[in-house]
């Protein structure tokens, strides 16, 4: 390869694994986040369900 | 509720506050606790500094650091000193009684910031020449001496402004004065900041020379205009509930 | 109780479609930012002493190309964002104090929630950047030393909240501190322009970035900011259930 191309593009493979690393960081961390989220979400709303549901059943039958 | 209170004459906003005041210091006066523990603390501190300085070489000017040294000793002199202030109003049930009596909220601020502000300074100012003494060990200021007067005066405002509603809260939490140390620091750490950079500019100048000094103390300027105004109109709410 | 207004939740709807839309815009903010974007130019280059160029796709280049530089399309847009979700809290902070509607304190503690997780994920991708470009895992310098303060303070937030019993009386402290700790957001924004430092650049004022530069930035700014509006709404949905859950077995019970 031309030395001044080298020198030119030197920082860029150095640098990729960071870059790399980061934006890797961001989107796991935010992803994670969100779908760790959805799941509880999902879960505590249909316990509010079934209590509600829970709760028809017995007054319909006093 | 409203009538009731309406109907009394009402005793004027400066009365309140020297009456705050005058309790703090008779209070102060009695057993000088405060000063005594912030004093002996900020001495022990001094001395522990000797640890680190006796291992530096000898072309090692301490004047470079001493400005932030300075300021480590008084903000942490000044969280044991604001702990103390409150945790006995608390024990003792004298906040509760304060909060009984028709004093408007603000005032009481106003009187427990001062009453901090002149036990926080007083030590501040025993303290100085022992640092000159240990620390500088007759190193010169290169700066005038009376410009160190700013700074000083600036950082105690904020301390004790801020330091009071903290300490307020945190007499209420479970860990007082950890709790007190979480919030105190890193809320204060830009008045710290300007405060440093003033002081060492005094004292040490460095390429720039007196260069930092105006804006630092503009910053800590601004800074506790907006906190002593914050913890002001924040400080209802706080010992209300 | 369910229909009043402080409680209101966004429908399922505006959630997902948003989520949708910060996915793609993030995406979009991607391509654009390592396909199209053109590398900064960063140092001259010598060889010999001489300052040497060389053709590429028929353009001179006689300056190092910076691809650490790319992390400006995500690490900004994150970091405004928890600037900007930092500051949604303390509006609810002030709202709380002034209506005594415990639902506004949930939404400031929620808000300081998301603010945390964009601010941790600012320092790591700023830390990863700060140990290429500077060689160093931190420094201290300026905009650093205020955001991770701004940290530090998210953290005692909650410090603080976990060490009051009474709910009245924790609500009212979070809400005070979260005022008084929000003074550093405008601190570590404006820090670069009082006190310049020269690694945090002051790019939009220095007027050095083109259009398509710009582009995948906003893109990304945008993105972020409708991710945390749906990290936000699904938190505050997620507590709005728990609540109604120990409503309905109290109901149950009784």
């Amino acid at each position: 390869m031309d030395p001044v191309l080298q020198e030119i593009y030197k920082t860029v493979f150095s640098g990729a694994p960071y870059v790399l690393a980061a934006y890797i960081a961001i989107l796991v961390g935010l992803f994670a986040y969100v779908t760790f989220m959805l799941l509880r979400v999902t879960k505590l709303e249909k316990q509010v369900d079934l209590l509600q549901s829970t709760i028809e059943r017995r007054s319909a039958k006093s | 509720m409203e009538r009731a209170v309406s109907d009394r004459p009402k005793i004027s906003s400066w009365r309140q506050f020297s009456a705050i005041l005058r309790k703090d210091i008779v209070a102060e006066l009695r057993t000088f606790e405060m000063i005594t523990s912030m004093g002996l603390y900020i001495l022990l501190t001094l001395v522990v500094y000797y640890l680190a300085i006796s291992q530096a070489s000898g072309e090692f000017d301490v004047r470079e650091i001493s400005a932030g040294l300075l300021w480590l000793a008084f903000i942490f002199t000044s969280l044991l000193g604001l702990n103390r202030s409150l945790v006995h109003e608390k024990d003792q049930g004298v906040l509760e009684a304060i909060l009984l009596s028709p004093i408007d909220r603000p005032v009481l601020f106003a009187a427990k910031a001062v009453g901090n502000f002149i036990f926080i300074g007083i030590v501040e100012l025993l303290s100085l020449p022992l640092f000159y003494l240990f620390i500088l060990q007759g190193k010169p200021i290169e700066g005038p001496w009376y410009l160190l007067i700013p700074p000083l005066l600036l950082g105690t405002i904020g301390i004790a402004g801020v330091g009071t509603l903290l300490a307020t809260m945190s007499v209420n939490t479970k860990g007082r004065d950890v709790i007190l140390a979480v919030m105190f620091v890193p809320i204060m750490f830009p008045l710290l900041y300007a405060a440093v950079a003033a002081t060492s500019a005094v004292i040490a100048p460095g390429p720039e020379g007196m260069g930092p000094y105006l804006p630092a103390m503009a910053i800590a300027a601004v800074y506790d205009g907006i906190m002593l105004l914050g913890a002001y109109s924040l400080y209802e709410f706080i010992v209300c509930a | 109780m369910t229909d009043k207004q402080s409680m209101r939740v966004s429908p399922n709807w505006l959630v997902f479609s948003l989520l949708g839309a910060s996915a793609v815009l993030l995406l979009v903010d991607f391509v654009l930012a390592f396909f199209v974007a053109p590398l900064q130019p960063g140092a001259q280059v010598y060889m010999n002493g001489q300052p040497v160029s060389a053709l590429i796709n028929g353009v001179a280049i006689s300056n190092q190309l910076l691809f650490s530089q790319k992390i400006f399309y995500f690490h900004v847009p994150i970091a405004i964002g928890s600037f900007l979700i930092f500051t949604f809290a303390m509006v609810y902070s002030v709202l709380f104090l002034l209506r005594r509607d415990k639902v506004y304190d949930t939404r400031a503690r929620i808000g300081m929630e998301v603010t945390l997780v964009l601010v941790l994920l600012t320092l790591i991708t700023g830390d990863l950047w700060t140990r290429h470009d500077w060689g160093a895992w931190w420094v201290w310098e300026p905009r650093l030393t205020t955001y991770f303060i701004l940290f530090l303070l998210v953290v005692s937030y909650f410090v603080l909240r976990g060490a009051v019993e009474d709910e009245e009386r924790k609500a009212t402290y979070a809400a005070v501190f979260g005022i008084v700790a929000w003074v550093d957001v405008p601190i570590s924004f404006v820090i670069t322009r009082l006190v310049p430092s020269g690694v945090h650049p002051v790019v939009l004022r220095s007027g050095g970035i083109e259009f398509i530069q710009l582009l995948p930035f906003l893109l990304g700014l945008v993105g972020m900011v409708c991710f945390s509006w749906v990290l936000y709404q699904l938190r505050l949905r997620e507590e709005f259930a728990r609540e109604r859950v120990e409503v309905l077995k109290t109901e149950l019970e009784g």
